[in-house]
């Protein structure tokens, strides 16, 4: 009996400890239930674009937007309609098709045919949400073209099969392993003793062999391939220190014991001729010969937990400027120019490192999009900074870096407000005091586009973005040979 | 025994939901109070107690994205610093009337205006001025322009001008105008050519 109320004891205060546990994650809940969800993605690569796409946890399953993943690779102008969700989507080149989900429901309709998703459609502030299991599906039916998906690995091809690497081991002192793939690849390569480590985020690679190879080799030991939230990796082990360099253009990556450190108190023989390489096309490159090019950076601005201008309750800045910026990167290419967007997808970036970024990768041009309800049509600003008497090349202010290219930015303004005009798009050239545009060492405008006449709704509207974004890529291509080319 | 403590839990847990909702509750409560005090604040603000002056606003205007040089005539106390706050506090009227040409957050006020030297001013607003500002590189714009361009209008000494927020450095006002700069009268008087 005594024994029998200490445990009754025992158990209250267990309770009573359980208890306040969950009341302090109730009060810790309160003020941070709009926090976003551990950030896990999948990475679509197609002929023309790669790029990747956060998933949302709803119910222990993954989930994706709709709207994110067919962005990039057509015309799409989604709405919420009460609890339904009609999304109309045109490939480039191909047929528009419609679509219509109803929030908690997993029957749909795409194309005119009835679709059952593995899961219910998810309506969450206005934005469509389908599991991640029916994405290769749904792609094909609104795309008519094949998908492979490989659901460990999150990585999806559209409309291309991946590309397949080969693993070649030459023997020798020391020995080499050449990783060869059928274009140029850029991974990010990581060392630590005994691994090297190639992280491939954008390129659709995938082994054409087994993921794992054991090498009887007294240096390199084996290497194995893996994918995960959206990327691919090759671990490659050994015996001692590894190192990689790139040969062949970027198609060849070898693999190679790392020379030993030169030794502290003696300076290497400035003389010394390097040992000559076996074949040329195994000839590591340290550094890529200096190739002019012309990049245009895009920076759809805001991103994550920052919203932008909310145009509408249900339709923030940074996804109509996300949209936007996709389609202006389209029609840069159709006009044969590289451009590359800041962010692709829905996160956070500080102005700063917008800033940072948008430097190291010495763009020819950045330009920043924006979007407002506030009055009509289309703004197109440069820096709001006093003209600064400093050559580009020299050391530039943070504060006002811009101000070095301020004649350049204002030529690329006019002629994109002069295509506006001729569009008969209602638009203004203005100067700003924007951020980050005033820390950028290239020349750059920012475009704010507010809703056309008529609903607040139609920034978003397909056909408005498009004239924009023809606008702005026929305005940059007018006077793309006044802008100098950056060397890398 | 087990019954019991059923119950002793479950009384527990609803305590604890209780509190949850109270946390939510108190948390709606504080906003509230904070967007009230701010207009309070606004309707108690003293008047200028000078002579009825004649002044010269840049009124801001959404619909066609223009400033507009307006002249009306408000009470001006004598001494600089508050003369320049008592014009600022004219023109935030403007804006803060029904219909507004270029609408700012409701109870946006300017706490005070410090003066510098001869030549620069350091204008400290509430936090409903720029937490409730819209959001647009077009809005916050003309709201900068409009300041830097009235200020200067007025007391033609005043050629840097700086705005914070509650007495803070803020990045940016509503996520696109600097606020972390000293804004220059003969800057801004381009960009108020281009928005005339």
């Amino acid at each position: 009996m005594l024994r029998s109320g200490r445990m009754s004891r025992l158990l209250l205060v267990l309770v009573c400890v359980g208890t306040l546990h969950l009341t302090a994650l109730l009060l810790r809940w309160a003020p941070v239930q709009a926090q976003a969800p551990e950030q896990n993605q999948i990475t679509v690569y197609s002929p023309q674009t790669s790029y990747s796409v956060p998933l949302i946890d709803v119910k222990g399953q993954p989930y994706i937007g709709l709207v994110e993943l067919l962005e990039p690779l057509g015309s799409v102008d989604a709405r919420p309609d009460g609890k339904k969700y009609k999304l109309h989507f045109t490939p480039p080149g191909g047929r528009p098709g419609e679509a219509q989900f109803t929030d908690g429901k997993d029957k749909a309709k795409v194309r005119g045919q009835n679709y059952k998703l593995s899961a219910s459609f998810v309506l969450q502030n206005g934005r469509g949400y389908v599991p991640l299991v029916a994405v290769p599906n749904l792609v094909e039916k609104f795309l008519g073209t094949q998908t492979l998906f490989h659901p460990t690995g999150r990585r999806l091809f559209v409309g291309m099969a991946p590309e397949r690497f080969t693993l070649e081991l030459h023997e020798g002192n020391p020995s080499r392993l050449l990783v060869g793939f059928d274009s140029a690849v850029n991974p990010t390569i990581a060392t630590e003793p005994g691994r090297v480590r190639l992280t491939f985020r954008h390129e659709p690679v995938a082994a054409s062999g087994p993921d794992n190879v054991t090498y009887n080799d007294p240096l390199i030991t084996g290497a194995s391939f893996s994918e995960h939230d959206g990327i691919a990796e090759l671990d490659i082990t050994g015996t001692a220190p590894l190192m990689a360099n790139f040969a062949d253009g970027g198609k060849t990556i070898i693999v190679t014991g790392a020379p030993p450190p030169p030794p502290v108190a003696e300076q290497a023989p400035a003389a010394t001729p390097q040992t000559a390489p076996s074949t040329p096309a195994e000839t590591p490159r340290p550094r890529q010969p200096a190739t002019p090019r012309f990049l245009v950076l895009i920076d759809p601005a805001h991103g994550g937990s920052d919203i932008g201008a909310a145009i509408t309750p249900s339709l923030p800045e940074k996804d109509v400027v996300l949209a936007l910026a996709r389609r202006v990167q389209r029609e840069l290419a159709n006009r044969g120019i590289a451009a590359g967007l800041l962010r692709n997808s829905d996160i956070a970036i500080s102005l700063d490192q917008r800033a940072v970024s948008a430097n190291a990768a010495r763009p020819a041009l950045y330009v920043a999009l924006h979007a407002a309800n506030t009055g009509r049509g289309v703004h197109v600003f440069t820096a709001l900074l006093p003209a600064a008497n400093v050559s580009a090349q020299s050391f530039l202010p943070w504060d006002t870096a811009q101000a070095a290219f301020l004649d350049l930015s204002g030529s690329v303004a006019g002629s994109v407000a002069a295509e506006l005009e001729a569009r008969k798009l209602p638009n203004a050239t203005l100067l700003a005091p924007l951020r980050p545009m005033n820390n950028i060492a290239a020349p750059a405008f920012a475009v704010e586009i507010a809703p056309p006449a008529g609903k607040v709704e139609d920034i978003a509207s397909a056909a408005y973005q498009e004239q924009v974004a023809q606008s702005i890529a026929a305005g940059i291509a007018a006077v793309r040979a006044k802008l100098p080319e950056v060397r890398r | 025994m087990t019954r019991r403590i059923v119950v002793v839990f479950a009384v527990l847990v609803a305590i604890a939901i209780g509190l949850g909702l109270y946390a939510l509750h108190l948390k709606r409560k504080v906003a509230r109070d904070e967007q009230l005090a701010a207009q309070q604040q606004l309707e108690m603000a003293p008047p200028g107690n000078g002579p009825p002056t004649p002044v010269t606003l840049y009124i801001a205007s959404d619909s066609d994205a223009t400033l507009r040089k307006t002249q009306m005539n408000i009470a001006l106390p004598v001494e600089r610093s508050e003369s320049a706050r008592a014009v600022l506090r004219a023109l935030f009227a403007a804006y803060l009337q029904s219909p507004s040409p270029h609408p700012i957050g409701a109870g946006a006020d300017v706490r005070d205006v410090f003066l510098l030297g001869d030549d620069t001013a350091v204008v400290d607003t509430n936090s409903a001025f720029a937490n409730a500002h819209p959001s647009g590189v077009l809005a916050e714009e003309l709201t900068v322009a409009s300041i830097v361009a009235t200020l200067n209008a007025n007391d033609s000494k005043i050629q840097r001008v700086k705005i914070l927020v509650n007495g803070q450095e803020r990045e940016t006002l509503a996520g696109h105008a600097d606020l972390l700069r000293f804004y220059l009268a003969s800057n801004i008087g381009q960009a108020v050519k281009d928005l005339q």
